[in-house]
């Protein structure tokens, strides 16, 4: 697979404040990733350095193989980027600017452009400033993706976007993955990076902290498991790996690292099993365990 | 009070606190300008001084810009005479501009950002932060109009009256409340912040203007003016009380219909109407340049015809200008002993003013570019194939080219109107005004290269340039009345040209300063390629 876009040992400080601490990802051809963090991790400035509006401190940064910052022109030929703040000039109308930023672009598709239009329900003859946040953030969206890309950026798109108006984001965005467009989207609404990315970047206080399927990931963290049994449950406690245990007569709940699962189950076969439920970490779970940095 | 204004003096508090500092600024800034000078004026005094200040002082071009004087014998011409001429109307200018900008950012301005909002869903009236804004202004200009007399009094001059000088801070505190009260209607009735700020600004250039046209025609008319209602109280001479009472009536009726036009509006919106706007792009939008212009538009237009309304106003007080030589024997010798025609004189100092003006105008297209930066609206312009260097050479471009525009139309306007008023003998041409205008253009090309430097290395200092401009002219204006030191009046650029036509064109100074200019925007486009874009930081 050939990679789209490739970051490696990233810095970037403001003033004192270092906000990039060695950032690294990779975007493959026909992927997409997923970039979650909590708020104030460096999302977005890694995503400005890759758009070239942040000059990096450190590290290696690139798109289609150029440089993000030297060959910005070149690479701003072939993608697309919707920020999560869409801020318009009150007194164009949204048709106009998603007629300006596609011709700035560098030309999009007209039927396109009409058919987004209507899919997100934007009326284009409102001028911007009589835009809900919801709105503005359609104009980005349609824009963004009225144009032909090879790569799209996306930083909290549907930020502001109502239930429907989001799936039709995620009905677009799959029909871009399908056909072999790559994607870097950011976002904190987990469902939407569950349902479309293949991929999943973490990263807290400007360091990446996990990345990979979400398969992989899964992997890495613990399951909930709920455990009945004849003989004195306590025992479970003891094994490697369990952790959060609550006990209530003879009924234990605990989470249980995966490598652990094994020793776990052969103990409580000794006990003779009344009753075995395991959840597997939902991705709030996985989430919520690197965002507060346990 | 009335629910509508529920617990607005919380806000006012609130707004004490987080303002305390900004309104020592304000106070000492303005109180310090218009009391201070008292001992430098003293100096000037000294001698023959305050007589030949009192001719100087009757020339048209002097009455145009700082007003006049009601004393008729230049024996009877006295320091509190003097300072009050040349000092009133300039200090209740800037207090007005203080105060509208004040009202505009606390009322209009935070609305547009949201804050309003977020204090209304508290339990305060609809109309509350208006009236803490307008309490405030009262409040800081109340001080300020004690402060002054007080400032004043303190240098013990024989002629600066104690009720002169109380009257004199009144007048100045006054002026402060008029745009307030010019502001408030304003943010009412335009769709946005800027075009409140704007539409008040310009209202009190063109009030300035027809008082400049009345004080040299017929000085009676400019007491039907607001503006006159500041400095024709004439403190120190016939300390007339009685303007005041006008500008005090006025302020109270714009504040009631401003309120009252608040009451009726919704949040956000304005009473010029917008209109429903076009679904798909004209095609002279589609480019960096068509959007520039297209957002510059209203900004560029209104001030264009402001220069052209200023060009028009300065050019009618040609035909008065030759009746009041003819009336005096004295001046005219004065001036053809000097060898210099009074036209000339005049066109000479005007044009300083009005090119001053004009700059403004471009220096703040290239400003905009940063705010525009600053509130995320290029964002996903950076992303285009469009480069920094083109945001940033159409933006000066799109400067430079309003400045000559401006120049153009500011001194057509004045040329054109001198020649028609001037019947019969013209001492001066056209070309001598398209001359004596464009002589300026460096001047002009300067400032648009410290704002683009600015833009290119350390955008907030944008702001600044602005702030230079301001300097520069009052010290060329300072450099009629006090003797300045050679090197202080050179820190303003426009002391390095010649000031045609009373003076002879200087080519080399004309191309060397063209040649920094440029220089400057270059260095400045480097920057801007360089730097990180701040975004909303
Ligand atoms: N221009 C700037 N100047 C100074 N500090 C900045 C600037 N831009 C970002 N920061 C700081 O850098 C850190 C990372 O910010 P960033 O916007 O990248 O976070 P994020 O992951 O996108 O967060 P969010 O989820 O809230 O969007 C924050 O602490 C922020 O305050
Ligand atoms: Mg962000």
């Amino acid at each position: 697979m050939t990679e789209i876009a490739k970051v490696e040992g990233l810095r970037k400080s403001f003033g004192k404040f270092q906000a990039l601490n060695d950032v690294s990802l990779t975007v493959e051809a026909g992927e997409v990733v997923g970039f979650i963090g909590p708020n104030g991790a460096g999302k977005s400035t890694t995503i400005r350095i890759l758009l070239g509006v942040l000059k990096r401190d450190g590290g290696e940064a690139e798109i289609f193989g150029k440089d993000v910052w030297k060959d910005s022109f070149e690479i701003h030929k072939r993608i697309s980027y919707v920020p999560g703040d869409v801020t318009l000039w009150g007194n164009l109308t949204g048709g106009e600017i998603i007629d300006l930023f596609i011709k700035l672009h560098g030309g999009g598709d007209k039927q396109k452009r009409d058919y987004l239009i209507q899919r997100f329900e934007l009326d284009p003859k409102k001028k911007a400033k009589g835009y809900s946040k919801g709105n503005r953030q359609k104009v980005g969206l349609i824009a963004a993706l009225s144009v032909e890309s090879d790569f799209y950026i996306f930083d909290e798109p549907t930020s502001g976007l109502d239930p429907l108006m989001e799936a039709i984001f995620q009905e677009e965005v799959k029909k871009l993955k399908e056909a072999g467009k790559s994607i870097l989207l950011s976002s904190h609404v987990l469902s939407e990076v569950e349902a479309l990315a293949d991929k999943v970047v973490i990263i807290r206080q400007g360091k990446i902290v996990e990345a990979g399927s979400l398969d992989q990931l899964r992997h890495l963290t613990r399951s909930t498991i709920t455990l009945a049994t004849k003989g004195d449950v306590a025992e479970i406690a003891t094994v490697d790996g369990v952790f959060d245990f609550e006990q209530k007569e003879n009924q234990a709940t605990f989470s249980a690292e995966n490598k652990a699962l094994d020793a776990i189950l052969m103990k409580a076969s000794q006990l003779g099993v009344k009753k075995f439920e395991a959840v597997p970490p939902t991705l709030e779970d996985l989430f919520m365990r690197h965002y507060k940095g346990e | 009070m009335n629910e509508k204004f529920a617990r607005w003096e919380l806000l006012f508090l609130q707004n004490l606190k987080r303002d305390w500092k900004k309104m020592i600024v304000w106070i000492l800034g303005i109180g310090l300008f218009a009391a201070g000078f008292v001992p430098a004026f003293e100096e000037i005094a000294k001698g023959q001084g305050l007589v030949g200040m009192y001719e100087i002082m009757k020339n048209p071009a002097m009455i145009s810009m700082v007003g006049t004087t009601p004393i008729l014998t230049a024996s009877d011409y006295t320091i509190g005479a003097m300072y009050a001429q040349e000092m009133l109307l300039f200090c209740g200018l800037f207090a007005m501009i203080v105060s509208i900008l004040h009202i505009v950012s606390h009322t209009r301005k935070e609305e547009e950002l949201g804050l309003t909002e977020l204090v209304r869903s508290f339990q305060i009236g609809r109309q509350a932060n208006s009236l803490a804004a307008i309490v405030q202004v009262i409040f800081v200009n109340l001080i300020l109009a004690l402060f002054i007399p007080v400032t004043m009094i303190s240098f013990s001059v024989e002629t600066i009256t104690v009720s002169g000088s109380l009257l004199f801070g009144l007048s100045v505190g006054m002026a402060g409340l008029i745009g307030a009260g010019i502001a408030l209607l304003m943010a009412q009735i335009m769709p946005t912040s800027s075009g409140a700020t704007g539409a008040s600004l310009g209202i009190v250039g063109l009030l300035y203007i027809i008082r400049a046209v009345t004080d040299v025609s017929n000085a009676d008319l400019s007491l039907m003016n607001p503006m006159g209602w500041t400095y024709l109280t004439n403190p120190f001479t016939e300390n007339n009380w009685l303007p005041l009472l006008f500008g005090l009536i006025f302020t109270v009726i714009l504040i009631i219909i401003g309120f009252a036009l608040e009451g009726a509006r919704d949040m956000g919106s304005g009473y010029l109407p917008e209109r429903e706007g076009r679904a798909t792009a004209k095609r002279s939008l589609l480019s960096v340049r068509g959007l520039l212009i297209k957002i510059n538009k209203g900004t560029i237009i209104s001030w264009l015809l402001g220069f052209v309304v200023m060009g028009v106003a300065y050019g009618s007080i040609y035909g008065d200008m030759q009746v009041f030589i003819e009336s005096n024997e004295l001046i005219e010798q004065m001036f053809s002993a000097e060898g210099v025609s009074m036209e000339a004189s005049f066109t000479g100092t005007i044009m300083m003013v009005m090119i001053g003006l004009v700059s403004i105008l471009p220096i703040t297209i290239v400003n905009k570019l940063y705010t525009a930066e600053n509130r995320l609206y290029l964002s996903q312009i950076y992303a285009t194939k469009v480069t920094r260097r083109e945001l940033y050479w159409t933006s000066v471009s799109l400067a430079i080219f309003t400045g000559l525009v401006g120049i153009l139309l500011s001194v057509v306007g004045l040329g054109g109107t001198a020649m028609i008023v001037m019947d019969g003998s013209r001492s001066i041409t056209l070309t001598d005004f398209l001359a004596a205008g464009f002589n300026f253009l460096p001047s002009v090309l300067f400032f648009i290269s410290l704002a683009a430097l600015a833009l290119g290395w350390a955008p907030r200092l944008g702001k600044a340039v602005h702030g230079y401009l301001v300097f520069s002219f009052m010290l060329n204006y300072f450099s009629g009345i006090i003797d300045l030191p050679e090197w202080f009046l050179k820190t303003s650029i426009k002391s390095w040209i010649p000031h045609m036509p009373t003076e002879d064109f200087d080519l080399l100074i004309f191309v060397i300063i063209a040649v920094i200019s440029i220089t400057l925007m270059i260095l400045g486009s480097i920057g801007y390629r360089r730097r990180d874009l701040q975004e909303g930081a």
